[in-house]
């Protein structure tokens, strides 16, 4: 009774897509370890009634303040395309954006797109939670595929994936927090770290 | 007739000082070598400059040269390589570098710019300094002179032979001809794309006859005498690099089979490109539009007038040779180095003429050289940025219109995390299996591993201690890889392989 109570209470998560930009790549990927493949469109996502994008037009900080092109209000502005001009694109290595979502809310999924106009993989992307701007304290991490460490804030487990015009959705299971940090080291075309949009799906805490 | 009568004087020919030619010429080449060398080997190996590299290295391990018109090149590279690789201390495929390999193409790009200077009396001192200025330091020339592909040496065989043929119709040279067959053969032994060229330079050559010389005999300008002795130049280069120096008779019966393959090729194969493509790689840039804009001044000043001097032939071979690459579907951007020279000579022209200008108006005598080194010193910041940015600093980066379908810096990590791995799991000898459709350039990157073995999808690699599928044949072994690790790297742009190590336990 209670699962199909709170299942009433579930709603899709609806998103815009942008056009996708290339087809044939990824190929099909069927292989354990290993994100499985986006064969269409991607399935459904729940979250609870009332659940909305709270991370448009927020405040974005970065550890590259003077990114190589474009400007970090593009990562929450709402477009998504993937041809030029709709990115912005941080210094070489390990980097870092924050949004500051301006009070403390339940966050159920994250989604972010990179880079979607040819087959990339972004290397130790690292999503965590925090009430702490600087992340010092109350940190929840709710995605890691840093498997060597780099960042130094642990070794994560998720898998590696390819992006795609779907964006990256990162289940973060309704946990509390103000600020939202994506970290990423390069990828597997450049050592340049690249955003076009993030979205922070969530409702305020209760 | 005096010989001086017969083909026109180029322009701007008399009046500098022996010494000056002698003195500017190997500067400019050792200027043109001071930005060649610097990190050499610091860009990632193209797919084309891995399979040449193999192709040393086989010849390193005491392998003959064999020719095959379906998948490689002619033998020249190879030739001219070798043993460069062996005075640097190579020994097999796993000691070679890649500066040691592209030294070849550095060289072969410093011999076209001291060309230059032995062409004087052929296109005038400016025409020729401004282009061995131009070869030295323009983007286009000094990347793909730190390549390791066939375009320079073809570049500076086709030079060759423009130079040394119009010297033996000038001088009714045997040795010149014999020469200027020398220097096709090379071209030939270069690439198969040179019968286009000799399909260019003869038409140049008749139209230049008919149109520019009105005619006139042919006793003046053909020595029969030269033809046996051209004849046997040709043959002789030919065949003693196609065939390996005599080991591989077999040669001669594949190359017949070069023209047909050529053709197929030309249709494109993945690589078509519209018409305007060259015109558009050839001006971009901060120096492009300005290089390209001097050149078509220097062309037409000679194409409206029926000019009897080399540029006249020089005109008609680059519009003959424009039109073949331009209507040929299949175009990668370094064909574009074979208009560099028709290029970079006919700016030089361009600005010869300029540069005389002040004397038909006394009045303006003082304020347009000023001008004119103002707008040269423009110039030449323009072209140091694009070498800057194109050569040197974004050497593999896909904006870079240069960088083709370019191996990626992310794959320069494969070797050293394979190595990584291999000592944290404590194996000696890593046994790497790959298994993709096209490897390639993964041997040049794994050379240094001595146990790896290269299937296609679909084939059983049998047990290895890392894996490296490709994308499309990585899920047909889910239970062989059942319990390693994948990671990651890019191959070239939008092409990704996947590194298998065993998972943590």
């Amino acid at each position: 009774m209670a699962t199909a109570a709170l299942a009433q209470n579930q709603v899709v998560l609806k998103t815009q897509l942008p056009p996708p930009l290339f087809v044939g790549t990824p190929v099909p990927l069927n292989v354990p370890n290993l994100e499985p493949p986006t064969r269409g469109k991607r399935a459904d996502f729940y979250v609870p009634a009332g659940t909305v994008n709270l991370a448009r037009n927020k405040k974005v900080t970065s550890s590259d303040n003077n990114p190589i092109v474009g400007t970090l209000d593009m990562i929450d502005d709402g477009d998504k395309d993937g041809n030029e001009g709709s990115w912005v694109e941080l210094g070489p290595g390990k980097q870092w954006v924050q949004i500051d979502l301006a009070r403390r809310v339940n966050i159920y999924a994250v989604l972010v797109w990179h880079f979607h106009s040819q087959a990339r993989v972004y290397r130790d992307v690292v999503v965590q939670v925090s009430d702490d701007p600087t992340f010092r304290s109350g940190v929840m991490t709710v995605f890691n595929n840093d498997y060597s460490n780099n960042f130094g804030i642990g070794a994560g487990k998720d898998l590696s994936y390819i992006e795609t015009y779907q964006g990256k959705l990162i289940d973060a299971k309704g946990v509390a927090g103000r600020y939202v940090r994506l970290y990423s080291n390069g990828n597997t075309a450049n050592k340049l770290n690249h955003y076009i949009e993030v979205e922070v799906w969530g409702k305020p805490a209760v | 007739m005096g010989q001086a009568r017969r083909l026109k004087p180029p322009i701007g020919r008399a009046g500098v000082p022996k010494w000056a030619r002698w003195a500017a010429f190997p500067l400019i080449a050792l200027l043109g070598l001071l930005l060649r060398l610097p990190q050499l080997g610091a860009r990632p190996m193209h797919t084309d400059e891995a399979v040449n590299a193999y192709i040393v290295g086989q010849l390193l391990a005491g392998k003959p040269f064999t020719y095959d018109p379906q998948d490689r090149h002619g033998p020249a590279l190879a030739a001219l390589a070798l043993p460069l690789a062996r005075i640097q201390g190579a020994k097999s495929f796993s000691d070679l570098t890649e500066s040691e390999l592209r030294l070849t193409a550095v060289l072969a790009g410093t011999v076209t710019i001291l060309l230059l200077g032995a062409a004087v009396e052929m296109f005038g001192f400016v025409p020729c300094l401004v282009a061995a200025l131009l070869f030295a330091a323009a983007p286009l020339p000094v990347y793909y002179d730190r390549y390791f592909i066939h375009e320079s040496l073809f570049a500076v065989a086709t030079f060759g032979l423009i130079f040394t043929g119009w010297r033996a119709c000038k001088g009714q040279s045997i040795a010149q001809a014999a020469l200027a067959a020398a220097c096709a053969a090379l071209m030939l032994a270069c690439k198969e794309t040179a019968l286009l060229h000799f399909f260019a330079l003869a038409a140049a050559g008749f139209v230049f006859w008919r149109w520019n010389l009105r005619d006139r005999g042919l006793a003046g300008l053909w020595l029969p005498r030269a033809a046996p002795a051209a004849a046997a130049a040709f043959l002789l280069v030919s065949i003693l690099l196609f065939t390996w120096f005599g080991g591989n008779s077999k040669a001669l019966a594949a190359l017949l089979q070069a023209a047909p393959n050529l053709l197929v090729r030309a249709g494109g194969e993945g690589h078509q490109k519209p018409f305007w493509y060259f015109a558009q790689l050839l001006a971009g840039g901060w120096s492009g539009g300005v290089i390209l804009a001097l050149a078509c001044i220097g062309f037409f000043q000679t194409a409206r007038k029926r000019d009897p001097s080399p540029f006249g032939f020089l005109a008609f071979y680059a519009f003959f040779l424009g039109i073949i690459y331009c209507l040929i579907p299949y175009k990668t951007p370094w064909l574009a180095l074979n208009f560099w020279l028709p290029i970079a000579l006919f700016a030089g022209l361009a600005i010869e003429s300029l540069w005389r200008l002040p004397a038909k108006h006394p009045a303006l005598r003082i304020a347009i050289p000023v001008c004119y080194i103002l707008m040269g010193a423009v110039a030449a910041a323009l072209i140091a940025h694009d070498t800057e940015q194109r050569v040197f600093l974004h050497a593999a980066d896909e904006t870079n219109p240069y960088a083709y379908a370019h191996t990626s810096e992310d794959l320069l990590a494969l070797p050293a995390e394979i190595d990584r791995l291999a000592r944290q799991g404590a194996i000696a000898v890593p046994r790497i299996a790959v298994i993709a459709s096209d490897p390639w350039p993964l041997p040049w990157y794994l050379r240094h591993f001595s146990e790896v073995g290269f299937w296609q999808p679909g084939q059983q690699p049998g047990k290895a201690d890392f894996y490296i599928t490709s994308t499309e044949a990585a899920d047909r072994y889910g239970d062989q890889l059942q319990n390693f690790r994948p990671e990651f790297f890019g191959v070239r742009p939008g092409v990704l392989i996947l590194l298998w190590s065993p998972a943590p336990k």
